[in-house]
């Protein structure tokens, strides 16, 4: 058979023709990079449970307009070069519309720029500050606190609601406990407090007497708490009951983690901990969840387990892919720019985690008012009770 | 203050010293300095509180137990990872060898066991404040070690065919003695010793993955102040790290102390090469 240019120029005008089609019946790809095993493993199995029952709840009801979700989930095991590879595979060879993840910053600082190289939309919940910079990172979008909102809201409800004006800062001896403890500390001191005493505490450090005995001989109200050692901070709180020292320890998630629950000498020494907690997953003093929530939880309730995980981390991942899905159904498009642009467009998008909006200038979408503090022995489902004080 | 440094100095100073002597025990018949040492301590915390706490087995039999399993881990350091060096020992090939079998049991620890904490039982349930049980078992367990070892050394076949080993080897060979049987046995043995720190120090320490490297380097320390193979001065060097690590933290806090310590640690070795109680290694001309 001759090929004649004719003929192929015929040829390359009916595929192109075809490739509408083709494009609108084509499932929607969702790169999900989930540090499934590892050691930091939990909260991406949490958010997994969201991504996939949001993701068979819009292909049940028929899916987007039409068109399937489809979640192409790699695990990284919390490992960077792992996410990297896993970040390229999805570009380049599969060919996702949008990527949720990764869910910590240790991998999302390596993939972040080879997305915005990529003009890929992604969202992701990690913490570290400099993860979000619409000018060099336009495609990036937060859509849980950062680190500056955590430590806002430690730092407001520190002085506002519990009125302590002299504060311990003790932060573990990683990189994240000792830049933590750093920028609390110097917040503290611009707002007006004392810092009594800084301490970075190396989290196998057996015998945790030495740097409490210092904060209280200090004069500390209140302990701010930057580490997400569990064993570290259960030692914290077993010295605190030894020495018949009701000071109140504010910070850090890690504090109402049910791990602490095993390693404390007593139930009573978990008392008086408040953790950074959200409005959206906290139940108040009658034991109900914003209705919206309460909602949810029925309608998750035999389909995922909340039992060991916290609502928060399923909630975002049903935000994730209903933040795709959404901005699909809008812009009926999948291209990289059309998402983008939408996402930009948010205004106060009633997320079942948060209500986020962003513009072209800012894509922190997590509404600081939201983050409040949880008495961290309440866990409950995956939720906990709102700290006292906030009425 | 002064109770609160002595309680839990002496107390994490015994464990250092326990994992000193296990460094010791493994040197003594192979000349191999094993950087499985703390990960075998690691394993004491971690195996008793899965037979004690998990598996809801009495303590003396959580104790057999544990011991048992670290023993059978210390043969398999010998066949896996000293053995196969041992005729290049001036090549430090030993180095490689053990701290591959070391990582290999941290990164199983973590996958199997937990990458978090995991809490230890109360063992026999005596004391509070400063006399709780989780300071004083350290220092009884270290003491009962160094008179059973000593037991061992002086009074037992067994104990005098170790030490004919450590003294000299070609010359033990020579007389008959079974050294590849006996290098085993004192593997063996180390990883009992070293268990047994990481029972005693459980409630300490906790049950975690992450125990092993602290223990290799603070362990080692008395190994160097205290003379290489010499058990007694391993105890003291042991104590006396313990006492200052904790007066460290007292007087200028947790990342200081750890500088302090190795600061100290240098300035030791510089004024005494062969450690505070070893002997300048003598070489017949």
């Amino acid at each position: 058979m001759i090929i004649t240019r004719r003929g192929l120029g015929l040829a390359a005008a009916a595929t192109s023709l075809s490739m509408p089609a083709v494009a609108q019946n084509e499932p929607i790809k969702i790169g999900w990079l989930a540090a499934m095993t590892g050691p930091s493993s939990a909260p991406a199995i949490g958010f997994n449970r969201g991504v996939m029952w949001a993701a068979e709840a819009i292909n049940n009801s028929g899916g987007v307009k039409g068109r399937k979700v489809e979640i192409i989930t790699r695990d990284t095991q919390g490992d960077p070069t792992k996410a990297v590879n896993a970040t390229q595979e999805m570009i380049s060879q599969l060919r996702v519309h949008a990527i949720w993840g990764p869910t910590n910053s240790g991998e999302s600082l390596a993939v972040t720029a080879i997305m915005a190289r990529a003009k890929m939309p992604n969202i992701h919940p990690c913490v570290v500050d400099s993860l979000i910079d619409p000018v060099k990172y336009p495609n990036a979008f937060r859509i849980a606190p950062s680190n500056t909102q955590w430590d806002d809201a430690v730092r407001s409800y520190t002085l506002n609601i519990a009125k302590v004006k002299k504060v311990a800062v003790i932060g573990d001896t990683t990189g994240y406990g000792v830049s933590a403890a750093n920028a609390s500390a110097a917040a503290f001191q611009k707002d007006g407090a004392e810092v009594v005493t800084k301490a970075n505490i190396d989290a196998t450090q057996p015998d945790m007497t030495p740097d409490m005995l210092r904060a209280r001989n200090a004069g500390a109200q209140a302990i701010i708490i930057w580490s997400v050692s569990t064993g570290m901070i259960a030692r914290l709180l077993n010295t605190r009951a030894a020495m018949g020292w009701d000071v109140p320890f504010i910070g850090h998630p890690a504090l109402a983690s049910g791990e602490i629950g095993a390693l404390i000498d007593k139930p009573a020494n978990w008392e008086k901990v408040y953790a950074i907690g959200y409005k959206s997953c906290s139940y108040d003093a009658s034991g109900k969840l914003p209705p919206r929530n309460q909602e949810l939880v029925q309608r998750l309730q035999g389909k995922v387990n909340l039992q060991d995980t916290l609502l928060w981390w399923v909630a975002c991942g049903i935000d994730a892919v209903e933040l795709v899905t959404k901005a699909v159904e809008a812009t009926g498009a999948t291209s990289n720019q059309a998402i983008i642009a939408h996402w930009n467009s948010l205004k106060q998008y009633p997320g079942y985690f948060g209500e986020y909006s962003f513009t072209a200038q800012d894509h922190n979408g997590y509404p600081v008012s939201d983050v409040v503090m949880s008495a961290a022995s309440t866990g409950k489902n995956g939720t906990f009770a709102l700290a006292p004080g906030y009425g | 203050m002064l109770a609160s440094i002595l309680a839990s100095g002496l107390a994490v100073g015994a464990v250092y010293a326990l994992i000193g002597i296990t460094y010791n025990t493994m040197f003594s018949t192979s000349r191999v300095m094993s950087f499985t040492a703390g990960q075998l301590g690691m394993l004491g915390g971690v195996f008793g509180s899965l037979f004690v706490l998990r598996l809801g087995l009495p303590v003396p039999l959580g104790l057999l137990a544990t011991l048992s399993c670290c023993a059978l881990l210390g043969v398999v350091t010998e066949v896996v990872a000293v053995r196969p060096v041992l005729k290049s020992l001036d090549q430090h090939l030993y180095v490689l060898s053990t701290l591959a079998v070391a990582l290999l049991i941290q990164h199983a620890t973590a996958l199997e066991w937990s990458t978090e904490p995991q809490p230890f039982p109360r063992l026999v349930g005596i004391g509070a404040g400063i006399w709780d049980e989780k300071y004083w078992l350290p220092v009884v367990a270290c003491a009962a070690t160094i008179l059973g070892l000593e037991y061992l050394y002086r009074y037992t076949l067994v104990g005098r065919a170790f030490v004919a080993i450590a003294e000299d080897n070609f010359a033990a060979r020579a007389l008959g003695l079974p050294e590849r049987n006996l290098r085993m046995a004192s593997y063996a043995l180390a990883g009992a010793v070293g268990a047994l720190a990481g029972f005693a120090g459980g409630q300490l320490l906790l049950a975690f993955f992450a125990n092993g490297p602290l223990l290799n380097f603070y362990g080692f320390i008395p190994v160097a102040l205290g003379g290489l193979g010499n058990n007694r001065g391993a105890v003291i060097g042991g104590l006396l790290l313990g006492l200052f690590q904790q007066a460290a933290n007292f007087m200028v806090g947790g990342i200081f102390s750890s500088v302090a310590v190795f600061t100290l640690f240098i300035i030791v070795l510089l004024a005494r090469p062969q450690g505070m109680f070893g002997a300048p290694a003598a070489r017949r001309v």
